[in-house]
């Protein structure tokens, strides 16, 4: 289908942007790689009467180092994020989710920022930033501020960024030598994650020291498994050792019913994944731990 | 006209496949013979009856008894209007459901006598040397040799060491379990001698035409009533025409589906094309030789009679005197020098009604992962060994069987047209309407066997839904095979992890139950089955 008719702008600063946007204020909708807004506007389930197009402001793009984080620009593309050295280094968990986000066209054309800021339940991405602790720098008429990941997501599609606000960077605190593993449950490779877990881990000799999880699809917004991780202190990396904290994957958790399965199989599904995310995060499984 | 629709809109509104519950009694000895069958289907057909409709659940009344031999049949199928999207005819139309139920019971019947369910069919199954043979449906098979595709497709496939495989994994309780799938299908091609379409009251009967023209500067041009919508008949026809003249491929040009130049033909469908379609092009090139061969024995100075014809020369028997084809048509082109009463072309058309249908078979062996813990399911090894008589392209056939493949897959994996109570279509996009990719599927090692079919010249049998028909009960059956210990003996399809999972969890994971006393049920794909306890060596006295 052709999407309604719309103007459209191609702002070159962020400023720009932000200017476009408190111009045509609700009637406007931001278009990063457009990998899922495009979709909505040719099925025409929304039709904004302006499309401000941030594809060309480059300073909204690349990796940088940071000092004790990184920082990767909200226009970085998942391709590009997912090959970056520093991330690999810093941010393993991140590089491991965008190995199999969705695919290599999506890949290349969706950017980091846009499908954060669009905040699918079932997008690869929050899991990992919730894990990391990663912090999110909006863009305002007032200025920049930082959202820290917990209050960055909201609610289904919905985000801590302000209507006159512009997502421009997202923050991953350096985390050198951990171990991370992304473990997505599909059914065809191109599908959403019906369950995805998020597990970074830190060994100390073959016990884990610190654990972070973070869960995909598991509710209205991407979920950190607290409860997982504390249990998951001092146990050894083993299968038996795992098994119990994994158990607890689950708790608290609201996922949603649909065809590919209800909210019951999806809980179990985070137990097994999240033991199997743990194991291969701490280099079990055939799996090797970097750093 | 032009008409373009949305893939949601095509998934909503064109007509939807399958659709049958199925109610199947088997009767066997328990030796493991069969002595009869019953089946019963239902059938939603949807809001309208379309262009097949009701044939396509009727077609399996021939199909239902398969590669078998027993003496016991009936067939009954009742056909319901719904408010649902209309169903008809899709890829094998009739022979798919009708393969899915027998080839899923006769895996209940050999754990039911505790058999292997390869040696249980061959124990039932039509022995080559009793070709033809008139099957308890009626239908008469020309040929075929189970035994000959089931020994390579084994031997392919590693049958014996993938089932020790099977045997270790269940012993140390291996998360992920290994299942073996059978499927030794037949089905009917080659639709349709018109007189069987008439006893259906379709409104056209099933013969097909082909013309040639043999033009004045050598090229051919052929003529079909099958026109192609990426099947290939460019390529084969050509190289059928180019075969029987003798002229080189290139020089052949088919033509079709334009009405005004294929004036007529009933067109592509059933693996209906080349047994059907195939061999009115090979009638009519035959009459375009016997049109040429008067002129020819003019120009040679020599009798008709003592010409022959061969690698596209008419040559006087004996002697090196001869001319091409080609240079024959234009010589009547030209028609300087003809005798009289020739007319100046060697054109020729025919049109041929099929004497019988053809049966085309084949044994698939699949062999499936099963992960215990979250139900998922990965395909490890599929192999094939069809049976489809003298292929004229292997390349195409290879297209056909791959292709063919992946549909009948993610039938039992993936594909599902779902409607939720209120009548919605909530499959209605590829969100939820999961179409399989390559990224999904693994390598099939695909072989063939040749007992060419009787009843037409080239002795082709038809591929066009070979695949389709084959794989969907081998990939149910792999499935269910890799937790039967675990006391599963049916999952609908598709097989979902959720599925797979809740039937694992609801068998009572590691218990001895084979729970084949109660029916098998699966509702989606329309199976319900029974193998019947008690002797059954006859048809009645068992539901």
């Amino acid at each position: 289908m052709i999407p309604a008719p719309f103007e459209y702008v191609a702002p070159s600063s962020v400023e720009e942007a932000l200017q476009a946007l408190a111009e045509h204020g609700d009637e406007a909708k931001i278009i990063a790689g457009g990998q899922s807004l495009l979709p909505v506007l040719r099925m025409r389930l929304n039709a904004p009467e302006w499309v401000i197009d941030l594809g060309r402001i480059p300073s909204l793009r690349g990796v940088r180092d940071g000092g004790d984080h990184l920082v990767v620009g909200a226009m970085t593309t998942h391709d590009e994020v997912g090959k970056d050295p520093l991330v690999r280094e810093h941010a393993l968990l991140v590089s491991k989710a965008v190995e199999h986000l969705a695919d290599a066209q999506v890949r290349h054309r969706g950017t980091f920022g846009g499908a954060l800021a669009h905040a699918d339940p079932a997008g690869d991405l929050g899991a990992p930033a919730l894990a990391l602790d990663a912090v999110f720098v909006v863009q305002g008429p007032g200025g920049t501020r930082e959202v820290p990941a917990t209050d960055f997501f909201v609610d289904l599609f919905e985000t801590a960024i302000g209507e006159d606000e512009i997502l421009v960077e997202v923050r991953l605190p350096k985390r050198a030598g951990w171990g991370a593993h992304y473990e997505k449950f599909v059914r065809v490779a191109h599908q959403w994650p019906i369950v995805a877990v998020a597990a970074a881990v830190r060994l100390d000799g073959d016990t884990i020291a610190e654990a972070r999880i973070g869960l995909t699809n598991m509710g209205n917004t991407p979920l950190r498994a607290t409860a997982v991780e504390e249990a998951l202190v001092g146990r050894p990396a083993t299968a038996d050792g795992v098994r119990d904290a994994a158990a607890l994957a689950a708790e608290g958790t609201n996922p949603p019913s649909d065809l590919n399965g209800d909210a019951d199989y999806r809980r179990h599904l985070a137990t097994v994944l999240t033991r199997r995310a743990v194991l291969t995060a701490a280099g079990r499984n055939g799996a090797t731990v970097p750093g | 006209m032009k008409y373009t629709e949305t893939r949601s809109e095509s998934l909503m509104a064109a007509h939807h496949g399958r659709d049958q519950w199925q109610r199947l009694t088997l009767a066997a000895t328990k030796e493991g013979r069969v002595t009869g069958l019953k089946v019963d289907l239902l059938a939603d057909m949807g809001s309208y009856i379309g262009i097949v409709g009701g044939g396509v659940p009727v077609l399996g009344a021939w199909m239902f008894n398969a590669i078998y031999k027993f003496d016991a049949y009936r067939f009954t199928t009742t056909q319901v209007l719904t408010n649902k999207a209309w169903v008809d005819a899709y890829r094998g139309a009739g022979r798919p459901e009708a393969t899915y139920a027998i080839e899923r019971l006769m895996n209940e019947l050999a754990a039911e006598v505790g058999m292997d369910p390869l040696e249980l069919r061959e124990l039932n199954w039509i022995k080559h040397e009793e070709f033809p043979f008139t099957t308890v449906a009626g239908m008469t098979y020309d040929s075929g040799n189970y035994e000959a595709a089931t020994a390579k497709a084994k031997e392919m496939f590693g049958y014996d060491e993938l089932r020790e495989e099977q045997r270790r994994r269940r012993e140390s309780g291996d998360p992920v379990q290994l299942g073996i799938g059978i499927s030794t299908f037949t089905e009917m091609c080659g639709l349709a001698p018109s007189r069987v379409l008439g006893q259906l009251n379709y409104g056209a009967g099933g013969w097909e035409n082909a013309e040639i023209r043999m033009l004045p500067t050598g090229k051919v041009e052929v003529i079909t009533g099958t026109s192609p919508h990426g099947q290939g008949h460019v390529t084969a026809w050509s190289q059928i025409v180019a075969d029987r003249l003798g002229v080189p491929f290139e020089d052949v040009e088919v033509l079709h589906g334009d009405t005004q130049v294929a004036v007529r033909g009933l067109d592509t469908y059933g693996s209906r094309s080349l047994v059907v379609g195939g061999e009115a092009l090979v009638r009519a090139a035959d009459k375009v030789v016997e049109r040429a061969k008067p002129l020819a024995a003019h120009m040679l100075e020599a009798s008709p009679d003592d010409l022959e014809f061969s690698s596209g020369r008419l040559q006087v028997r004996g002697t090196d005197k001869g001319v091409t084809i080609q240079e024959v048509a234009t010589a009547a082109w030209a028609a300087h020098d003809l005798p009289e009463g020739i007319e100046p072309n060697l054109d020729a058309s025919a049109s041929y009604d099929p004497v019988n249908f053809s049966f085309p078979h084949g044994t698939h062996l699949c062999a499936m992962e099963v992960d215990t813990e979250t139900g998922r399911v990965q395909m490890r090894k599929y192999v094939c060994v069809d049976d489809v008589g003298t292929i004229v392209n292997p390349l195409i056939v290879a297209g056909q069987v791959h292709g063919g493949l992946v549909q009948g897959i993610a039938q039992a994996l993936w594909e599902e047209a779902v409607y939720d109570d209120n009548g919605t279509l909530v499959s209605g996009s590829f969100v939820d309407y999961l179409l399989p990719t390559a990224a999904d599927t693994i390598s099939f090692e695909i072989d063939h066997t040749t007992s060419p079919s009787t009843t037409n010249t080239l002795g082709t049998k038809g591929v066009g839904e070979a695949g389709t028909i084959a794989s969907t009960p081998a990939v149910v059956n792999a499935v269910v095979d890799a937790v039967r210990h675990l006391g599963v003996d049916d999952i609908r399809m598709p097989c979902t992890p959720e599925r797979v999972w809740r039937a694992i969890h609801e068998a009572g994971a590691g218990g001895e139950t084979t729970g084949a006393a109660a029916p098998h049920m699966s509702p989606a794909t329309g199976m319900q089955g029974t193998v019947d306890r008690t002797d059954g060596a006859s048809e009645g006295g068992q539901q």
